[in-house]
């Protein structure tokens, strides 16, 4: 039997995060945890953890888990397990271990399926040159698959969200419109071409994005996913105290994610998202209303952004494009704190 | 009048419904949209607005109609707001002004003394962070006219955002006004408030 992943889910991917809006109300009334090793928090919304062991080692450790996003089951272990990952390689750390997190429908998939699932994760996971050492299964409708990663990163070398400066130059390793080109898919507006492009782009590890950043000592980073791009430039912005200008026309889109997105197909998230973000984003007055909602398009294993000293950008963009990762485009710039943190323009 | 009905359909379709009924509908034509999911609703509410459509809501039971009336698409008001600012400074700056009171560095030759002067403005832009202000008085003045090796220079520190004051005395007294095509003409007591009050002075 072939399993159809997507029949059992309405929506996939990191399209399926609870509104960021409604989390921060949430998280705002849980006591901050004290303790001088926690080098990052949840107080700055960055991508994962930071706690110091001793003065040469710290603990970065995530986790992401969601709903398929694709039909395949090893495909989407494959994504899950690569979209994981990504926040260890947007702080800087190397990831190392792993645990599984699935919840699995068995009685209405066979057993291959989540066979096949598992057998994606752990390939992508090797890939990254991470062991999974366990996990944890859960009987539930529809699946979903992701895993808890544990890093290592010397506590010097922490790329955070909160070290963009002014000045700097904003760089993004993938292009965008994976949460537009899956629900179109899902609705038979996407071509089997851009699900295709779309499946690859989420299957690239930000490995090579990382490895980057360390030679050329990026400090601030974060990696794009549910919260769309605009949604983590803010959070940076926010995080870095600066203001952040995205120039949406030098967006590099996944095949016709701008057609899709003219034709009405905006994913829900984007809106939610656009709740979230548009008291503290500037629209320019011309601004394109497509672009402006592909600024706010979940991504599901998104790219990196990083802000870049003048001066390196050049070198930056050359080193990403000669390892592969030919998408990588300036897309913005940070100034000092102006009114608003966000700034989105044509 | 034309009626899309996307009760049953979840999101995005009743937007792409609606998107394609707009395209299709004659200026000033009407017509409703039907839907029975607060999030479409919510959704298809903010669409429309954002795209200064005039529509109107009504519930019923359990569904909303949604009345929708098409307008020239040229009589859409483009809203210029007010930028934070035009100009984005783009590179940070210290808590520090560069004071230019000749066109040598040092004491000594000449010639070494004009070469050091180059080398230093050469190295403005690459230290960590930029001055507030560049004023040049005297001989300093010199520097900004536009076959001074460094005009290029202090043009593009200009445009990174330095201030670059010049001395209207000085400038008059050396027959510059016509060669310094750079920065603001400034007065004494510019000059001295603006020493006055920063916090650190360089001198070359």
């Amino acid at each position: 039997m072939k399993v159809d992943l997507l029949q059992m889910v309405e929506s996939g991917g990191c399209s399926a995060k609870i509104s960021p809006g409604q989390l921060e109300e949430i998280l705002k009334n849980l006591p901050l945890p004290e303790d001088p090793n926690i080098l990052v928090g949840i107080d700055t919304h960055d991508d994962a953890g930071v706690y110091k062991v001793n003065d040469d080692l710290a603990l970065v450790l995530t986790t992401d888990f969601f709903p398929p996003v694709c039909s395949d089951p090893y495909e989407f272990g494959q994504i899950a397990a690569a979209n994981s990952i990504s926040d260890i390689y947007a702080m800087g750390g190397t990831p190392v271990i792993a645990l599984n997190i699935m919840m699995f429908p068995a009685s209405k998939l066979p057993m291959e399926a989540y066979a096949a699932i598992l057998k994606g994760g752990y390939e992508m996971a090797s890939e990254a040159g991470v062991r999974i050492i366990g996990g944890h299964t859960i009987d539930d409708t529809p699946p979903k698959y992701g895993l808890a990663v544990v890093g290592y990163i010397h506590p010097d070398k922490i790329i955070t969200n909160a070290g963009a400066r002014p000045g700097e130059t904003l760089i993004l390793t993938k292009p965008v419109g994976t949460g537009i080109i899956l629900a179109g898919q899902r609705l038979k507006m996407a071509d089997e071409k851009d699900v295709k492009e779309a499946l690859k782009l989420m299957k690239i590890l930000n490995k090579t994005g990382a490895d980057v950043m360390k030679e050329f000592n990026i400090k601030g980073a974060t990696d794009i996913t549910g919260f769309g791009l605009a949604g983590h430039a803010l959070k940076m912005a926010r995080a870095s105290n600066v203001s952040i200008t995205l120039k949406m026309r030098q967006i590099p889109l996944i095949g016709n994610a701008y057609r899709i997105i003219d034709e009405g197909c905006i994913p829900g998230a984007a809106f939610r998202n656009l709740d979230f973000a548009g008291q503290e984003t500037y629209f320019s007055g011309d601004l394109d209303y497509n672009l402006k909602m592909i600024a706010f398009d979940a991504q599901t294993s998104g790219g990196l952004l990083m802000s870049v000293p003048q001066g390196k950008v050049d070198a930056v963009l050359n080193e990403l494009h000669q390892r592969g990762l030919s998408d990588s485009t300036v897309i913005g710039s940070v100034t000092a704190k102006c009114d608003k943190f966000l700034y989105i323009e044509n | 009048m034309r009626i899309v009905d996307t009760k049953g359909q979840e999101c995005p379709a009743p937007i792409i419904a609606t998107k394609k009924a707009l395209r299709d509908a004659k200026t000033g034509e009407t017509f409703k949209v039907l839907t029975d999911n607060q999030t479409s609703l919510d959704n298809l509410s903010r669409f429309l607005y954002d795209n200064k459509t005039e529509f109107s809501v009504e519930q019923s039971d359990n569904s909303w109609t949604i009345t929708i009336t098409k307008k020239d698409s040229d009589k859409q008001l483009k809203i210029a707001e007010e930028y934070c600012k035009t100009e984005i400074p783009h590179f940070t700056k210290g808590d520090f002004i560069i004071v230019f009171s000749t066109d040598k560095m040092g004491e000594g030759e000449e010639e070494l003394g004009r070469l050091l002067m180059v080398n230093f403005i050469k190295a403005i832009k690459d230290i960590e962070h930029l001055p507030l202000k560049m004023v040049f008085y005297n001989n300093g003045v010199k520097l900004g006219s536009f076959d001074s090796p460094v005009a290029e220079q202090l043009r593009e520190l200009e445009k990174m955002g330095v201030g670059l004051l010049f001395c209207a005395t000085c400038v008059k007294f050396y027959h510059l006004e016509e060669m310094i095509k750079i920065g603001d003409l400034s007065n004494m007591f510019e000059i001295a408030q603006m020493m006055a009050s920063s916090n650190n002075i360089v001198k070359p």
